[in-house]
């Protein structure tokens, strides 16, 4: 299964931040990712798009080991972070993690404070000395999640409370707080309404300068709009790989083709 | 005629209020079924519920009112100050019944004739007469118990012979009524459905029906009681000394801290073992691992109570004893505190952790995600995201399970002592409500005495505290399963 | 976005991570190390829990498995007809007038002559020490065998009798030559001349069927005391539960999940089961005293009262498991009943209810186990005092006779000062628990074998 070589398209100045060689994800006996190979590069926005099952959320969760968290799955081949292979053996998980932040699908606050929200993952990974850094932190993080404004006279309050895109984007801010490298984002704007879905893009688009970013999304503006390189995944396999510009204007693949104009789906 | 052959005359009358009703439907359309509203059975089944309900309903209500409006007649044979009293009536009442049921029983056995029966006077040959066809009477009769004995086989006869011609009477006229109303159009099957919802409402209604008995028939208790113990003293009183001469003191402290302090030491046992288990099978155990373990450990709350009475008498007892508390210095006795409470908390292990699985589960796999995604580790995520969020409901556990640990009876009967007492020291014997609760209700002293009514005052405190915790309990629970539906 | 601008502030990570991800860090190895003790707390919880339940079967089983067991005599018995039928004419009412004493001096003559015949003796034992050996309850069966069957008069036959509950300690050893020393009871001379007797096959221990069968006996003869009545009882209750809880629950629980209106009357009677089920049992035992005993005038003792308060006390279980069988049945079946112009009430009886049936029956077995298990209610409703009587057949009115329960027998064994009878409670244990696993496991089958998944 080898049906699309990546594409060696136009490289930016770039450099390289994850490398995946034929991974292949079983949930039991279902194959639900065969022989993937991509190179996903740093502060850059990478879209993963594809028809429902395709795959795409499967392989994002590679990249942090969210699928150790489900019994059934099993994954081979090699993903490499900065030349590490984060499937080795000596490497911990929960340590990948916080190099690889992850913003998921539904916005999913804690049931805690607006502060207790974002000071999580600097606390678990002991990133801060004292107070006053621990309140710098969670500032920046929110001022970069673009939340700041809206929430900083009720950092007590709770993070349940707010709207469902102020809480995306404060599990963004919660995401982003642990200083990741690398941030996948899980369809982050599903289920949030057309005036919320902008204000991520934008916030997404500005993630660009600190983080590699990779998102999957049903949407395919979307994709257009927000990253600047586009994985096409079709029935468990990478179809196509190439700048967005590209994929969208004159896709190599006539199932990319398809796709696109809306002929699969 | 007896209640049960009344019983069976109306079973016939419903039987042919079946067949009759059924026969008349068909009848009506000549046997054309199509032209029927419901289906014949819907007929058949009109005509015997008509046939029996009513009477028997009839008859339910006779039985009821009978004794009360007999025991009314009766007032004016007895002297009315000893009829006010209410002790001094239940025990008259007693009496007279006695001595009729032996009349009843003479007579049947041929000793007496009926006319005997009635004139007899008393002259204190009534004792051996009776007790010669096996009725022992306790103390001698008196002239004014005999005699409104005698009127009450008369009116008790008169009765039961009104009783059977009403019912009858009640179950022929619905019959009748039935098999008028029976044509093709009538909608036996709305009726027959509608009296089958009365019966399913009434079903539902037992449960108020018990908890309105329980509290009924507690609370009348407790208020004799209070007529005869100062209620001030056995809420605030800090001894328990029944004694049987009168002069008991029955002051409730001492039991209620021996209940608390015992309640305490079962949690200190149960909470931590019961939530560790919990969480290890809800987060940690492969399914495997928890379809095997979890059964296992619910077995423990399938056990009887009273097995793990045995065990702490046995078993657990002598071996604090002889290994902590003789040692220690600190107690001789194999019942105590200690004994009583780490059986308790045993006993409740399963109750918390299946209550705590279960809303452990209930904790949205977002959180546990959002978590993990942030690079917690596991503990860190159960202690920093699920525990906190499955907070309420876990205390609404914890407050059911303590409420187990207050009322149970066998553990602290068999492990805990008799010694009602107000100390700190767990490997002392020390006795709880419940404990109590039995000692007074299954001796042998009289039932109208302080000391064993308390028993009923001892009972409503122990409903009182576990009512108010099980209702916070479910509120709790209730509350946090609605967050997150 | 009036705070966009702010979000091009430079990243300045506080701390740097560690660069490798194939070094630990300091801190994650502590972070890993707490993970590992928390798990490992997860897996003492349960080890405690597990092991506690093991002593605790192991300690019963082992105290109780001896109950089965009885020290038995077997020798000849000659019965004289002289002595057991002094009129000579085999009527029953003539020989009714020889008392067990007669039986028991018979006895104890033969057992002596017999040892001397086997030259069977030992220092210090007279004839009134080896007739203590018989228990007081072996005469009165050897009584009425002859009563029942006149014909034995005259023959030796093999006569099988209990020993006292000392010697039978003995054989278990429960008795030792020490705590003899200590026992007004018995002496060790007595313990030696068992020793013969065993050796030369006259005592031995038999499995013992009495214990199964027989009645209580009185705290001087823990060795004839059985299960007989407390197995009635408990059966008796349970039948009666069953057919009290089995329409009261379906109905309520029909009515509440099915017709109910969502009101203040139906939200009470929800709170209120609820909180019934959780109300202690004891209480349960209470309301039955004032009510069914006290104003209702029922008997006292009977399996009728016990079965009416187990009947209030497992109806709020049962309805709630019922419910739940109830609400399993998914809705789609309702509509296709109702859209072919069923009426609801034929809905659910002819549809709902058939599907929910495993359910429901399960749920009732779990409850009914539950109620044969439970103890306090019935003591207070004087189901712990001493029956040595069967209550009669289920049709002559037994369910109104004195009796006793197997959880109640277990408590009143266990009060009792001779440990005989502590060996005695477990056994009982050991059939309630039989019981229980047989009824969990038809629980389980049932389950198993209708489970459906819609």
């Amino acid at each position: 299964m080898y049906d699309a070589p990546t594409p060696e398209t136009r490289l930016t100045q770039n450099t390289t931040k994850i490398t995946a060689r034929g991974v292949q994800v079983y949930y039991g006996d279902k194959q639900a990712l065969k022989d993937v190979n991509v190179d996903i590069l740093d502060n850059t926005v990478t879209a993963f798009i594809g028809p429902s099952g395709c795959g795409k959320s499967t392989f994002l969760r590679c990249f942090n080991r969210m699928n150790d968290t489900v019994a059934s799955a099993r994954v081979q081949g090699e993903i490499l972070l900065d030349g590490e292979n984060i499937y080795d053996k000596r490497v911990d998980p929960v340590q990948l993690r916080a190099k690889v932040g992850m913003v998921f699908q539904k916005p999913n606050p804690f049931p805690k404070s607006i502060y207790d929200n974002v000071s999580y993952g600097p606390k678990i990974h002991g990133l801060t000395r004292s107070k006053t850094e621990l309140d710098q932190v969670v500032e920046e993080s929110l001022r970069k999640a673009a939340l700041w404004n809206e929430v900083k006279d009720r950092l007590n309050e709770a993070g349940t409370g707010l709207s469902g895109g102020q809480q995306q984007r404060l599990c963004i801010a919660r995401a982003i707080a642990t200083s990741p490298e690398v941030l996948l984002m899980d369809e982050p704007c599903s289920a949030l309404d057309p005036i919320a879905t902008a204000q991520v893009e934008e916030l997404i688009d500005e993630l660009r300068a600190s983080f590699s970013v990779v998102i999957v999304t049903h949407s395919m503006q979307q994709a257009a709009r927000v990253s600047q390189k586009t994985a096409f995944f079709h029935l468990g396999s990478l179809v196509e790989y190439g700048d967005t510009s590209t994929i969208f204007t004159n896709p190599s693949d006539p199932r990319t083709e398809s796709y696109i104009t809306g002929r699969i789906g | 005629m007896p209640i049960l052959l009344l019983i069976i005359v109306l079973g016939v009358l419903a039987i042919a209020g079946f067949v009759l009703g059924r026969r008349r439907a068909l009848a009506s359309v000549e046997g054309n079924t199509r032209r029927l509203h419901s289906l014949p059975n819907y007929y058949a089944w009109h005509g015997a519920i008509m046939a029996f309900l009513p009477a028997i309903a009839v008859l339910t209500l006779w039985l009821i009112a009978q004794p009360l409006i007999i025991e009314r007649q009766l007032s004016g044979y007895f002297p009315t100050e000893q009829f006010e009293n209410n002790s001094q009536r239940i025990l008259l009442m007693a009496d007279v019944r006695r001595v009729a049921e032996g009349l009843d029983v003479a007579v049947a056995a041929g000793a007496l004739s009926e006319t005997d029966a009635a004139s007899l006077s008393a002259d204190g040959s009534i004792r051996e007469r009776l007790a010669g066809v096996g009725v022992a009477l306790g103390a001698d009769v008196t002239p004014q118990v005999l005699e409104a004995s005698q009127a009450y086989r008369q009116l008790a006869a008169n009765g039961g012979l009104w009783r059977s011609v009403l019912t009858l009477i009640v179950a022929v006229a619905g019959l009748l009524y039935a098999l008028r109303i029976t044509n093709g159009d009538f909608r036996a099957r709305n009726r027959v459905e509608g009296v089958i919802l009365g019966v399913l409402i009434m079903a539902s209604t037992i449960a108020i029906l018990t908890t309105i008995g329980i509290v009924l028939s507690m609370l009348s208790e407790t208020i004799r009681f209070a007529s005869m113990y100062p209620f001030k003293d056995f809420l605030f009183g800090l001894t328990w000394q029944p004694s049987f001469q009168g002069n008991s003191q029955l002051g409730l402290l001492p039991l209620l801290w021996g209940t608390l302090y015992i309640s305490l030491v079962a949690m200190i046992v149960a909470v931590p073992t019961g939530l560790f288990t919990a969480i290890y099978l809800a987060e940690y155990a492969s399914p495997r691992v928890r379809s095997i373990v979890k059964p296992l450990i619910e077995v423990i709350a399938g056990i009887p109570t009273v097995v793990f009475g045995l065990f702490a008498l046995v078993t657990v007892g002598p071996f604090l004893r002889d290994w902590f508390a003789v040692p220690t210095g600190l107690g001789s006795s194999g019942s105590s505190v200690m004994t009583a409470g780490l059986v308790i908390g045993v006993l409740n292990i399963p109750f918390i952790s299946s209550l705590a699985d279960d809303i452990i589960n209930a904790v949205p796999q977002s959180l546990r995600d959002g978590s993990y995604g942030l690079g917690a580790t596991k503990s860190e995520t159960v202690r920093q995201v699920i525990l906190p969020a499955a907070l309420p409901g876990i205390v609404g556990a914890i407050l059911l399970a303590a409420s187990r640990a207050i009322g149970e009876t066998m553990i602290v009967t068999m492990g805990a002592g008799a010694a009602a007492k107000l100390d700190l020291n767990p490997f002392e014997a020390m006795t709880t409500i419940t404990v109590k609760i039995v000692s007074q209700l299954t001796g042998d002293t009289e039932f109208n005495s302080p000391e064993t009514l308390v028993a009923f005052a001892l009972g409503m405190t122990l409903f009182v505290i576990t009512l108010g915790l099980n209702i916070f309990a479910l509120w709790v629970v209730r509350k946090y399963r609605e967050q997150y539906e | 976005m009036t705070d966009a601008t702010s979000a091009n502030v430079p990243a300045s990570a506080p701390v740097p991570h560690a660069s490798s991800l194939l070094t630990q860090t300091a801190l994650m190895k502590k972070r890993n190390a707490a993970e590992t003790r928390f798990k490992a707390y997860g897996i003492a919880a349960i080890c405690v829990s597990l092991s506690v339940l093991a002593v605790m079967l192991w300690t019963i089983f082992s105290d109780g498995v001896s109950a089965f067991k009885q020290a038995t005599f077997t020798f000849p018995v000659t019965l004289d007809p002289e002595r057991l039928d002094p009129k000579g004419n085999r009527e029953r009412d003539e020989m009714m007038r020889v008392t067990t004493i007669g039986y028991t001096n018979l006895l104890n003559q033969q057992l002596v002559a017999y040892l001397a015949e086997r030259d069977i003796s030992t220092e210090g034992v007279d004839d009134k020490d080896i007739a203590a050996f018989i228990s007081r309850d072996t005469p009165a069966r050897l009584r009425n065998m002859v009563l029942d069957n006149p014909d034995l008069l005259g023959q030796t036959i093999r006569f099988e009798g209990f020993a006292t509950g000392r010697i039978d300690g003995y054989i278990k050893g429960r008795v030792t030559r020490d705590t003899a020393e200590r026992d007004t009871n018995i002496s060790v001379a007595q313990l030696d001349l068992a020793d013969r007797m065993i050796d030369e096959g006259i005592l031995s221990a038999k499995f013992n069927w009495s214990f199964l069968t027989a009645p209580d006996a009185s705290d001087q003869r823990p060795e004839a005391a059985g299960l007989g009545v407390a197995m009635i009882g408990s059966a008796y209750m349970m039948f009666l539960v069953v057919i009290m809880v089995l329409p009261l629950g379906v109905a309520a629980s029909i009515y509440l999940e099915e017709f109910a209106p969502k009101n203040r009357w139906t939200d009470l009677i929800e709170v209120n089961i609820s909180n019934l089920a959780a109300v202690p049992s004891i209480v349960y035992g209470i309301l039955g005293l004032a009510i069914f005993i006290n104003f209702a005038k029922f008997p006292q003792s009977s399996p009728l009262v016990g079965a009416l308060v187990l009947t209030l006390m497992t109806l709020p279980t049962i309805i709630i498991a019922t419910r739940a069988a109830i609400r399993a049945v998914p809705p789609s079946i309702r509509d296709a009943a109702l859209g072919v112009g069923a009426s609801k009430m034929q809905t659910v009886f002819h549809h709902v209810l058939p599907l929910a049936a495993p359910g429901i029956m399960t749920g009732t077995i779990l409850g009914l186990a539950s109620a044969l298990g439970e103890t306090a209610p019935l003591l207070l409703i004087g189901m712990v005092a001493f029956v040595a009587n069967y209550p009669a057949g289920p049709l002559d009115g037994g369910m109104l006779d004195p009796a006793t329960a197997l959880p109640v027998q277990v408590y009143s064994w266990a009060s009792r000062s001779d440990p005989a009878f502590i060996e005695r409670s477990a056994g009982a244990i050991i059939v309630l628990l039989a019981f229980l696993v047989v009824m969990n496991i038809v629980a389980i089958v049932l389950r198993r074998k209708f489970e459906r998944r819609w």
